[in-house]
């Protein structure tokens, strides 16, 4: 058996090019991986990360941003815990798709599912989205924000375990009513979550 | 003067120091006679010592005679090597030269070959001849013509006329091929085709009769389609017409490989076939994109996608059947499925050439990643994502429409204890993964068993907790008029949803389906891991990975349907248990519990309070012994003990007792316990643990009797001490004083 407290299944979409794949590689390998192909369909990664004390098994779900792979990418929204939305701060294109996308996210996400805007290669010089507008964009919408360099491993670490922290603390909440009210434990060994809202712990400061 | 203290002091000192003294003398004289008895044996040595000596002088005499000798011999093999290796050298430079002179002779004689050959179009004679003068190393030939002189002019010329004649061979039989092509003159195409090589022209070669195979590949490729295109509705391989299109033309490529490798690997040599696949695949991509196109157009896969995602979003006025699309979805993994049996034979072709070919690890690694390359950005490739998409919002709506189909046409047998939509359900979800699986994607069959686990969790689990909700109506009537009930309205052709009966029956049928459902869910998941290890026996560790997550989606599935279980049993308790057991036990507070023994004979015929207890809870279960499966049936035992139990401890506080009733009492409950205990497979005897030690207490001589009790067995023992002073109260006969001094 493995050794991990909390399962938490995170999944990254956003147009094809704007560097999910790269930020997942850095994360789980960290490296910043030259010329690999576009994702093909959903690849898949693994993590277990330590957050006060507790292990956390992150499995991580990179898709593919085009159209032809939305049946398969779609299928992986409904059980996922966080989903992050990755746009290109160099790219205008990719920013105006972010509608599209959270129409996607609307249609087959559960209406739990922490939501995070990702900017991604900050370290670029020809940058087009500012970022109060990126900002502004996700707050909109009820999504956490923030920027990064999978280039320059710049708060990809950070984002992930924020992410993960975020959860942890949900599933916890979620958790102490179900064991006072004496209900059978609904899920074994690992725990998942539910609602996160009523219980106002936040992080991305 | 010391005193005599002092003098006294210095005695015992003295006699100490004696003591010591006397000690080591002691053991110096034990260690004297062990080195003693060792004399013997150390003078026996020396004497055997003394004896070889002699014998040493004459070793080291000889061994200095043994080793000149070697040194010398040494120095001898030095001086016949080094004779060997000059001889060796002579030898090689003879060889040279004598290969040299063959050259020049050769060069001559290829030189005069080549001008006949060509002159008879006699190319293959004309070929070797180059293919010898290839082999010379031309530079070495010249300076030999240097050396050599007086000759040096004749193999400059012939040097010049054979490269002249090369170069002219190489454009005629460059020419002859292209014309063989286009006369379709298959003799001399092969015929070219092995002459290439002796020339140096691998790469031309290669290229030439792999673009010639892939229009003959082009050629049959068009007809077929053409042949599908005009295949007749009637027709019985209609329905897959274009599955069976691209078969053939993967078939097609196959058999190329199949039959000319061989060919190739005779004159060309190993590892040309990855020149050979790359061209071939090119033609491939643009038939496969023909016949795709066409069968987009033809199955009007775009308006099918379109329709379905209008519907989704509740925009749609046409709607898709979901049957109609059965066989369209076959058809899709069909083309799918073989393509990627294309892909595999392919890849093991290319990459058993790549093995042989070469023996350098990193050039095989980066051969192969090139073979991957040309794969993956495909047209092929390509197409085949699109029509794997395709395929999975067709399938998607498929088993949700097909679903809610079962759904809706739901109806309860009399015969089963679940209702038809379950086995209807399961069938199929199990039917589109297992379809699913036979497309041979690993990432078609994550998203089918990802959207099966959506629809089973949402739809399905929600449809049976929203019948739950309404529960279980009260009211008593017995089955048998609710099942006629039942049949009459199908066969009026109309169900009476708001009948009492029925939607009791509904209720527990949905019990059951629920229940089930968790059994078919474990079922299924446990099957479809087996189908898919078998259907998939290569899968790398990231693939299995990605599928046991998504069956582990399928445990989510299962929990969510225990609390849809839980839910409807908590409906029963609260409808169905509680407001009819509580009166029946309340009778209890009705019957005297103080009554002597003369009364007591006097009532003996009448029913005791548990016996119309048990009766009235017989009848009760009676209704749902044969309507519930037997796991439900347990669980309602198990909820109806708790039930029983806690409203008779309460109603046993309200009652005042004497020796008399508390012995029956104590006989009653055991009477009762046994009555559950016999009607499951659960052990509920725990939950009369309390009630039974209530009973023994009610139940005793004196007072003082329960100290015996609570001090014996303390593990078991589930009352406490404030309790028991309680329950000793209930006694009518005992003192209030005598209780309340009593030390437990
Ligand atoms: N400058 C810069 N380039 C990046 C960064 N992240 C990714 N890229 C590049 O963007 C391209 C697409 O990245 P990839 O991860 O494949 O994008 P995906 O399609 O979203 O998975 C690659 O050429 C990467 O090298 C980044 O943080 N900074
Ligand atoms: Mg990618």
């Amino acid at each position: 058996m493995e050794d991990y407290k909390f399962l938490f299944k995170v999944v990254l979409v956003g147009n094809a090019g704007v560097g999910k794949t790269c930020l997942v590689r850095r994360f789980t390998q960290g490296l910043f991986p030259p010329g690999q192909g576009a994702t093909i369909g959903v690849d898949f990664m693994i993590k277990t990360v330590e957050v006060e004390n507790e292990k956390i098994k992150l499995q991580i779900w990179d898709t593919a941003g085009q159209e032809r792979f939305r049946s398969i990418t779609q299928s992986y929204y409904r059980s996922a815990h966080a989903l992050i939305l990755v746009y290109d701060i160099s790219s205008q294109p990719t920013f105006d798709c972010l509608p599209d996308w959270l129409r996607e996210i609307e249609e087959y996400a559960s209406n739990k599912v922490l939501r995070i805007l990702v900017g991604n290669k900050i370290d670029r010089e020809d940058r087009e989205i500012p970022t109060h507008v990126g900002e502004d964009f996700a707050q909109r919408h009820g999504m956490y924000f923030l920027e990064t360099s999978a280039k320059e491993a710049e708060n990809v670490e950070r984002l992930f375990m924020e992410i993960a922290a975020e959860l942890m603390e949900q599933a916890r909440c979620k958790e102490l009513p179900r064991y006072e009210q004496n209900t059978t434990s609904i899920n074994g060994k690992t725990t998942a979550i539910g609602d996160s809202n009523s219980c106002g712990c936040s992080r991305f400061t | 003067m010391p005193t005599i203290n002092e003098s006294s002091l210095i005695e015992d000192n003295l006699t100490n120091d004696l003591h010591k003294l006397q000690e080591d003398e002691v053991i110096v004289n034990q260690q004297l006679d062990q080195i003693l008895m060792r004399h013997c044996h150390v003078e026996a040595k020396l004497q055997s010592i003394r004896k070889v000596l002699p014998n040493v002088a004459v070793v080291k005499a000889e061994t200095e005679k043994f080793r000149d000798m070697i040194h010398h011999t040494n120095i001898l093999a030095e001086k016949v090597s080094a004779k060997v290796r000059q001889l060796d050298l002579a030898r090689s430079r003879v060889c040279e030269c004598q290969s040299r002179v063959n050259d020049i002779l050769d060069l001559q004689l290829c030189c005069e070959g080549v001008a006949t050959a060509l002159e008879n179009e006699d190319y293959e004679q004309g070929a070797a001849h180059v293919h010898r003068f290839l082999l010379m190393d031309q530079q070495l030939l010249e300076k030999t013509a240097d050396d050599v002189s007086g000759d040096h002019s004749s193999v400059t010329s012939s040097l010049a006329t054979l490269q002249q004649a090369a170069n002219n061979l190489r454009q005629v039989v460059d020419q002859k091929f292209d014309e063989a092509v286009k006369g379709e003159d298959l003799a001399s195409v092969e015929r070219f085709f092995k002459i290439f090589p002796l020339l140096g022209m691998y790469n031309e070669g290669i290229t030439k009769f792999c673009s010639y195979l892939a229009i003959k590949l082009q050629v049959t490729s068009q007809k077929n389609l053409k042949a599908a295109l005009d295949t007749r509705i009637t027709d019985k391989r209609a329905s897959v017409i274009y599955a069976d299109t691209l078969t053939l033309l993967f078939e097609g490529i196959a058999r190329i490989i199949e039959v000319h490798q061989p060919i190739i690997e005779t004159y060309y040599g190993p590892g040309r076939l990855l020149t050979c696949a790359g061209i071939l695949q090119k033609e491939c991509d643009n038939q496969v994109k023909k016949i795709v196109f066409e069968f987009m157009k033809h199955r009007a896969i775009s308006r099918k996608v379109q329709l379905i995602n209008e519907h989704l979003r509740k925009q749609g006025v046409e709607k898709l059947e979901p049957k109609d699309l059965d066989i369209l979805l076959s058809e899709l993994t069909l083309m799918h499925a073989r393509a990627e049996l294309y892909n595999k034979f392919l890849r093991r072709r290319v990459f058993n050439d790549i093995e042989i070919s070469t023996t350098d690890e990193q050039h095989r690694a980066s051969l192969k990643n090139d073979f991957e390359t040309i794969m993956k950005n495909s047209e092929l490739a390509r197409s085949m994502q699109e029509l794997l998409g395709a395929y999975l919002a067709l399938e998607r709506y498929f088993m949700e429409e097909s679903i809610n189909k079962a759904i809706g046409m739901d109806a309860l047998d009399q015969d089963q204890q679940t209702s038809s939509m379950i086995d209807d359900t399961f069938f199929i979800v199990k039917k589109c993964v297992k379809r699913s699986i036979s497309s041979g994607s690993i990432d078609g069959v994550c998203a089918v068993i990802n959207m099966a686990c959506g629809l089973l969790e949402n739809e399905l689990s929600s449809q049976l907790k929203s019948r739950l909700r309404q529960g279980y109506p009260a009211g008593y009537l017995d089955l048998a008029q609710a099942y006629n009930a039942l049949q009459t309205s199908f066969q009026h052709g109309r169900i009476q949803t708001s009948d009492t009966e029925l939607a009791r029956l509904m209720f527990l049928a949905y019990l059951n389906n629920a229940e089930t459902s968790i059994e078919y869910v474990e079922t299924l998941s446990r099957n479809l891991k087996i189908d898919i290890e078998q259907a998939f026996p290569n899968m790398q560790t990231k693939e299995k990975g990605k599928i046991e997550s998504c069956l582990a989606g399928m445990k989510n599935v299962t929990f969510t349907l225990r609390t849809v279980v839980d839910y409807g049993l908590e409906q029963l308790r609260s409808s169905a248990i509680k407001p009819r057991i509580n009166p029946w036990v309340d009778s209890f507070l009705t019957i005297n519990h103080e009554a002597d023994e003369e009364e007591i004979l006097r009532h003996e015929t009448d029913e005791s309070f548990v016996q119309t207890l048990v009766m009235n809870l017989d009848g009760l279960l009676q209704v749902f012994k044969n309507s519930l499966m037997e796991s439900n049936y347990n669980a309602l035992i198990g909820i109806l003990t708790t039930e029983v139990t806690i409203r008779l401890e309460k109603v046993i506080f309200k009652s005042s007792f004497n020796k008399i009733g508390g012995t029956i009492l104590d006989n009653e409950i055991r009477a009762l316990s046994n009555y559950f205990t016999s009607s499951t497979s659960w052990t509920v005897r725990d939950k009369f643990i309390r009630l039974q030690q209530i009973a023994t207490i009610l139940s005793v001589d004196k007072v003082e009797d329960v100290t015996e009790f609570c001090a014996t067995d303390s593990i078991s023992w589930r009352l406490s001490s404030a309790e028991v002073k309680k329950i000793l109260l209930l006694r009518t006969d005992f003192r209030q004083e005598d209780i309340k001094r009593l030390k437990i």
